[in-house]
């Protein structure tokens, strides 16, 4: 009997736990998370008691503080004897950096093709919006793979080839956005006072496709960070000495019986990073724009 | 009439992606180096790597060496393995009873857990059974999938030392792997399945349904379900990629013998026959769902056939 007694005018999200008072505590506390990782990424060198890669054979596997181990080494240490905290601080700071940088790269290209998509139309518009397709429908860690087993790993062909997941979303999305604001008013008025097109997509229509641009990188994220500590967690991402949380979590693997406290941190990390980051994401989406019908989908 | 020209262009869409595949390998191939020195290992005697220069044309032009490209990979002539110098598609295939094993079970995982959750939070909108649902539906998709698996191991096999957590020699092996994989995809099959079903609870046909007395199981099952199922139906076909590229990561955590796990190990290797037959594979695989995925779309609802395409 259910059904029928709970339709209010104004539905809830999916994601919003409903009751008033809880998901604004939960909500605050992501937001404060987040700005925690933010700032050990950006405050690493200060921040971390030893460095990443100094090694202390003496004092290998040593258990955390609080499971009785000494406390110069607060999570303790692992099978290189190096402090397992100052690793996933840094570690933090390079997946955080990835993810940025990542995020840059797949919403300027993605962005910048759907322009080009809906400027030139015609054979332009067809031969990218194949390539949409493709991207689309094949699966982007097994292109990501393909590309590194190819070529070979090093770390700036890994930043790009993450860099572009989700390019083609983007890409589709500015599309259609730009073939829809070019049909408006103010887009035609512009037009007419015969304003050169590169103006009036930076200066008019991007501002006003902004937000759901934006959108769409708060969805990209949270993605990305998966994808790069997916690949390193295989090995096949950032290789050591470089650490990152996926690789953190892909070395502590070997010592699950011994020494769980060397990888579980950073598998924690990126759990509650991306958890905050799609929670405070959908709730910014809410927030900023109610027409917006994306969180429902 | 409408069908059949319906189910011809999304068959030349498919086509057109696979033909994109064989190029994109053919592409990278070419500009990552010598295909020669690439696909072979680097101590070949020099007359073996002229055999092979000879016998894959590569004193041809560029389009040449393309057409007998595609040529081969038609013909499954894909290069043999590094590791054991058979054939890649065949050590390839070997492999595939494995991963659809683990594939379909973590499915059916997902599948019933996913729409059991979803169904379960439309009914009961607002109460506590939604908010466990959608939280395990959050949890699911911020989850990473290899520490889920790492989890489920340090649980499972170390802790309660209950199920084997590498190999897959028996089907104790199974569940782990199968149960992680099902997990990761259940949470956003909940969410669209919940929200697929808010949809339909208020249309007018279920009032209808309701003032003829029906029950709730019948409403639900003959009623919602069917109108519901669209958005389902698309996201557990997008959703493939996602469980293609999960099980790559589950079945090397979980050390089971599928292709995912000998995808990674290629890569690490370099082994590229393997690596390129198994990117040729997934790209058949997905264009294959997506096709069943359109004809499904058809066969559930009739219109979406007779519906001018307007969007390219």
């Amino acid at each position: 009997m259910a059904i029928e007694q709970s339709a209010p005018a104004a539905r809830s999200r999916w994601f919003r736990l409903k009751s008033a008072g809880r998901p604004r505590l939960l909500i605050m506390l992501c937001i404060a998370w987040l700005i925690l990782v933010l700032m050990v990424a950006i405050g690493a060198d200060y921040l971390a008691p030893f460095a990443y890669t100094e090694q202390s054979l003496l004092n290998r596997l040593k258990p955390p503080a609080f499971l009785g181990g000494n406390p110069k080494y607060l999570l303790g240490t692992d099978g290189l004897g190096r402090d397992v905290l100052s690793r996933l601080i840094y570690a933090t700071r390079m997946s955080v950096l990835i993810a940025i940088v990542g995020s840059m790269i797949g919403a300027t290209v993605g962005t910048l093709l759907g322009f080009l998509a809906a400027h030139f139309r015609g054979i332009v518009e067809d031969i990218i919006m194949v390539f949409v397709d493709f991207q689309a429908s094949m699966p982007f860690f097994i292109i990501a793979l393909a590309v590194l087993a190819f070529f070979g790993n090093n770390f700036e062909l890994f930043l790009v080839v993450v860099g572009l997941y989700g390019w083609e979303v983007y890409a589709r999305l500015t599309r259609s956005l730009v073939l829809q604001a070019n049909g408006q008013g103010y887009a035609f008025a512009i037009r007419t006072l015969g304003v050169h097109p590169i103006r009036i997509y930076a200066r008019h229509i991007l501002p006003n496709i902004m937000s759901v641009l934006i959108v769409q990188v708060t969805l990209n994220f949270p993605e990305l960070i998966l994808i790069e500590t997916s690949l390193s967690f295989l090995g096949l991402g950032i290789q050591p000495p470089q650490t990152s949380l996926g690789l953190m979590l892909g070395e502590g693997r070997n010592y699950l019986a011994t020494a769980w406290w060397t990888g579980i941190p950073a598998g924690l990390v990126i759990f509650l990073t991306t958890l905050s980051i799609s929670l405070v994401g959908d709730w910014l989406r809410d927030k900023l724009d109610p027409t917006l019908k994306i969180a429902e989908a | 009439m409408m069908r059949l020209q319906f189910i011809l262009t999304k068959l030349l869409r498919g086509l057109l992606t696979l033909l994109l595949a064989v190029t994109f390998v053919f592409i990278v191939l070419r500009v990552s180096g010598d295909p020669v020195s690439m696909m072979l290992p680097d101590d070949t005697p020099p007359a073996i790597v002229a055999e092979y220069r000879a016998a894959w044309g590569l004193d041809k032009t560029v389009p040449e060496q393309y057409v007998r490209f595609i040529w081969s990979a038609l013909h499954g002539d894909l290069g043999y393995s590094f590791r054991d110098d058979r054939p890649a598609l065949t050590v390839v295939l070997e492999r595939v009873p494995m991963t659809l094993l683990l594939g379909v079970c973590g499915f059916i995982i997902t599948v019933v857990i996913g729409l059991f959750a979803g169904i379960a939070a439309a009914l009961k909108r607002g109460t506590s059974v939604d908010h466990a649902a959608m939280a395990f539906s959050i949890f699911g998709h911020s989850m990473p999938n290899f520490f889920l698996a790492i989890l489920m191991i340090l649980l499972f096999s170390m802790t309660w030392r209950l199920l084997p957590s590498s190999g897959g020699a028996t089907w104790w092996h199974l569940i782990l792997p199968a149960v992680t994989l099902g997990i990761i995809n259940a949470g956003t099959v909940a969410r669209f399945t919940r929200s697929s079903m808010l949809e339909v609870l208020h249309q007018p046909y279920m009032r209808t349904a309701r003032a003829k007395g029906l029950r709730l199981t019948r409403r639900v099952m003959s009623h919602a379900i069917p109108n519901a199922a669209i958005p389902v139906v698309t996201v557990l076909g997008l959703r493939l990629g996602g469980l293609i590229a999960g099980a790559v990561v589950v079945e090397t955590v979980f050390a089971w013998p599928g292709i995912g796990l000998m995808l990674v190990n290629a890569v690490g290797q370099r082994d590229l026959p393997v690596v390129q037959t198994i990117v040729l594979l997934v790209a058949l695989t997905m264009v294959i769902t997506n096709f069943i995925v359109d004809l499904t779309y058809g066969w559930l609802d009739p219109r979406i056939e007779n519906r001018p395409n307007k969007e390219g």
